[in-house]
């Protein structure tokens, strides 16, 4: 043991969502805290990923405002965008939440550690490289936060250039004329409806029968629909054999399918864990088949006193938020206080497309698949007055509740949304199914109007039993 | 290093279930301090440390029941190496401060003991609060065993839960067994007599003290008459065996002792027959001591011929005591009492005030009628009045 291994309360590996929180958390609680980033605190999420990506996604959001003001009586000319100040503005968002976390660290005594840090026996944390290699800490309590990179795709080298991924997307300056994405869930979709907004021709290359394979079908073919109709374009069941660059960008062959030639192509194929040379030897910490860490809802893995939280969890969403809230399960279980672990099937989900997606509990396949007898009702937003207002009458709201044995609606499953503004309008779907409230119960609850959020109550009302407006 | 062994805890008794233990590991002790504490079927004890040091392991958990022999934990030298708890972090120089005073304890692994139903969704507590239920009492199925809203109604539907269910202490659990097995044994009679008590009014006079100073209570006074009237009665301190009365020719006399929250002992102050005053108030103090301390052994429960119950409050007129097997009958004390009495003067019977006392007595009805046992109470009354308080202290 090295002598000059200095002891913490909590040590924590990895600097993304699930490792600041878990360190900010636990210093508030008056715990020694030690962060050990090889990048810049903020991880992926901030500097990689959720952020830069709405960002982008705003931008698009802004042109289509631009486009659709003739419509309120203004006189424009065509945009044109200039990228490379899209990207500089990302940045400077990037760059002021990085130094507002940064300072929020510092403020509460965190010592923050620059290198790849490195579990081995006795919960000893050693630095292998970075500004403070050769460090080794001692943590009373570790937490593994090493979060998670893209996957990649055998064939398609990453070069930056024809061949990206989310990584290397979020940096680009100018965007391409044509960009095919492979992978058509969350992360491609997004990428898909920014790059179709602002002017690309898009070919989504997804796997499965239909894209967003995670959400429910409904929702899933209101963004389907939207996205064909912009001219995006949609190869499903899709087989990638490979690909043949050339100077204008590359070809795609597909099993089955003519080949696409386009500028771009960028890899959305899901994430893979980066645990490959997180622990040393006799850690007792157990890894999975696929590198990811095992640990229970507590979040503590098989070793004691080491914890793991984000996405380098086994068999969790990779979500920031659901870091954060493992995050806060593995300190206050340090504490020895009481906390309710993270019920993994009712976490809210927000996908940033256009239109947007948002929901949280049981998909109406997952809940007859699991033996629930269901109701389901559902409300356009073409009937919302605040809708068209805004001009934006795209979309859904579907909410599946258990079917009593008196055939009315009990508790609430699953809330699933597509739309304008879903993801800020899920909070109030996500209180409700957490609660464990019924159709009823959440139907006498009143929603401001005019408000995007009526479609929600007006769907609530017509599961209790009468709706107003619809059925 | 010492090991600690469940020590021998008097004849018949091979085995014991730890119910606490008063130490954790990493704790110093000393010798003879109070380390763990024990229930039998006859007594729960406090056992002591037999040895100075560290507690370093704990072998037998709360709960674990453990032979007589066994070796329940370990103790180890303070300045030993094994004295320190042997995490890595111990020896490892500090350079920053660790915790600010206010920072709260950590325990080496977590608790997972948390109180469940604490969170519960408001939707979830308004069902538990309509159907009366409290949270604590439902099994949770969600998420580290939290109250869903299924849970909830299921335990509404199940019916209010103002019956709480409390699993009976050992204490408990041993005073229920012997009393069942006593009501079926034993048909019981029961008889109450009121006495004379005016003796109190000269124990308040000299002191309600021994001559050396030990507390005379109102207990050993009808103790000392009560074993002077058994050898009168020396059927009532006997035991039925088959056919056959066994008359004991030695008198134990087992005291009653209420335990908290509920649950008795009944001590014993062997070979009560020939002592005096002084000398059974000495006994019994020693004996309620132990009780109080949980010093008191298996030997110290065993082997009563007889049972004395005081009165359970001031105000109690007589109680009436079930039989402490295989005893055929049992005195039960009531509070003294002042009393305006009708005494004979010159003749003249007056009104003045004085003290009384009501005497019963448990019998088994198959070895005895209420004739001898009122005769027996009437006799302890006579004894006690003709105590002479003064030259006996």
């Amino acid at each position: 043991m090295a002598p000059e291994s200095k002891q913490f309360d909590v040590v924590v590996i990895g600097g993304g969502p699930g490792g600041y929180a878990a360190a900010l958390y636990a210093a508030a609680a008056g715990l020694s805290v030690a962060l050990i980033e090889r990048d810049k605190v903020g991880g992926t999420c901030l500097h990689r990923g959720c952020i830069p990506a709405k960002e982008f996604l705003e931008t698009a959001h802004v042109l289509r405002t631009i486009e659709h003001a003739g419509a309120f009586g203004f006189t424009t000319s065509a945009p044109t965008v200039d990228f490379a100040v899209s990207q500089n503005r990302k940045n400077e968002v990037v760059d002021q939440l990085h130094k507002g976390l940064s300072g929020l660290l510092k403020g509460r005594k965190i010592e923050v550690l620059d290198g790849t840090g490195r579990l081995d026996a006795n919960n000893t944390v050693s630095v292998l490289d970075g500004a403070d290699a050769g460090a080794t800490l001692i943590g009373k309590n570790v937490i593994l936060a090493s979060g998670s990179v893209p996957r990649t795709l055998p064939g398609f080298d990453v070069d930056g250039t024809i061949i990206l991924t989310s990584d290397e997307f979020l940096a680009l300056s100018a965007l391409p004329a044509s960009a095919a994405v492979i992978g058509g869930g969350a992360i491609g979709c997004e990428f898909a409806s920014m790059l179709s907004d602002m002017g690309s021709k898009v070919t989504i290359v997804e796997g499965l029968p239909s894209i967003l394979a995670g959400c429910d079908t409904e929702v899933a073919s209101v963004v389907q629909r939207s996205f064909k109709k912009r001219g995006i374009d949609i190869v499903s069941n899709a087989k990638v054999i490979g690909h043949t660059p050339s100077t204008t960008g590359t070809t795609l062959h597909l099993d089955g399918v003519e080949d696409l030639h386009v500028e771009m192509v960028i890899v959305s194929v899901g994430r893979r864990p980066r645990t490959q040379g997180l622990l040393g030897e006799a850690t007792g910490v157990e890894l999975d088949e696929r590198g990811f860490v095992v640990a229970d809802e507590y979040m503590r893995t098989a070793a004691p006193n080491v914890f793991a939280v984000g996405d380098v969890v086994a068999g969790t969403p990779q979500l920031a938020h659901v870091g954060f809230a493992e995050a806060i399960v593995a300190i206050k279980t340090i504490l020895g206080e009481v906390t309710v672990p993270v019920n993994y099937d009712r976490v809210p989900w927000a996908i940033y497309t256009n239109p947007e997606v948002a929901f949280c509990g049981l998909t109406e396949a997952a809940a007859k698949e699991r033996g629930y007898n269901v109701i389901v009702k559902k409300d356009p937003f073409a009937g919302n007055g605040r809708a068209r207002i805004i001009g934006d009458t795209e979309g859904v709201v579907k909410i599946i509740a258990e079917k009593n044995a008196d055939g009315t609606a009990g508790q609430l499953l699953g809330v699933h949304m597509a739309g304008p503004w879903v993801t800020e309008q899920l909070g109030a779907g996500y209180f409700a199914v957490n609660w464990e409230a019924t159709a009823s119960e959440a139907a006498a609850l009143i929603q401001p109007h005019p408000s995007l959020s009526e479609t929600f109550g007006e769907t609530l009302l017509a599961l209790a039993g009468r709706g107003l407006h619809v059925g | 290093m010492a090991d600690v062994t469940l020590p021998s805890l008097g004849e018949s008794v091979t085995e014991g279930i730890i119910t606490r233990w008063m130490k954790n590991v990493g704790d110093v002790v000393e010798r003879d301090e109070p380390l763990f504490e024990i229930s039998t079927d006859k007594v729960d004890s406090e056992l002591p440390s037999p040895a100075a040091g560290v507690l370093l392991k704990i072998l037998a958990n709360e709960g674990d029941t453990v032979g007589v022999g066994a070796v329940v934990a370990v103790i180890g030298e303070l300045d030993g190496s094994t004295a320190s708890p042997a995490t890595p972090v111990a020896d490892a120089p500090v350079a920053a401060p660790i915790q600010s005073a206010s920072a709260p304890s950590l325990s080496a692994s977590a608790s997972m003991s948390f109180e469940k139903g604490l969170v519960v969704s408001p939707i979830v507590r308004r069902i538990l609060d309509g159907g009366g239920v409290d949270a604590r009492a439902v099994q949770g199925t969600g998420p580290g065993g939290s109250v869903t809203r299924r849970d909830a109604e299921t335990a509404v539907a199940n019916g209010p839960t103002d019956d709480v269910p409390i699993a009976l202490t050992p204490g408990m659990r041993r005073m229920a067994h012997h009393m069942v097995d006593s009501v079926r044994t034993s048909p019981h009679g029961f008889v109450a007599v009121e006495v004379d008590a005016s003796v109190f009014i000269k124990l308040e006079a000299v002191g309600r003290t021994t001559t050396d100073g030990t507390p005379i209570n109102d207990e050993a006074l009808v103790a000392l008459a009560a074993v002077r009237a058994l050898a009168e009665f020396d059927f009532f301190n006997a035991t039925v065996a088959g056919d056959d009365l066994i008359i004991h020719r030695t008198i134990n006399l087992g005291f009653v002792r209420s335990l908290q929250p509920a649950g008795m002992l009944v001590p014993v102050v062997h070979a009560a027959g020939g002592l005096t005053l002084r000398a059974l108030a000495h006994r019994l103090n020693d004996l309620s001591d132990r009780v109080e301390s949980r010093q008191l052994t298996t030997d110290d429960l065993l082997g009563g011929t007889f049972s004395l119950l005081a009165a359970p409050t001031p105000s109690t007129l007589v109680a009436m005591p079930l039989l402490i097997q295989p005893n055929v009958a049992a005195l039960s004390v009531g509070a003294v009492r002042h009393a305006a009495v009708v005494v004979l003067r010159d003749g003249v019977e007056i009104v003045e005030p004085g003290r009384r006392l009501v005497l019963g007595l448990s019998f088994d009805h198959r070895v005895a009628d209420p004739v001898s046992a009122a005769k027996y109470l009437e006799r302890v009354g006579e004894l006690l009045a003709a105590i002479d308080v003064n030259a006996e202290r």
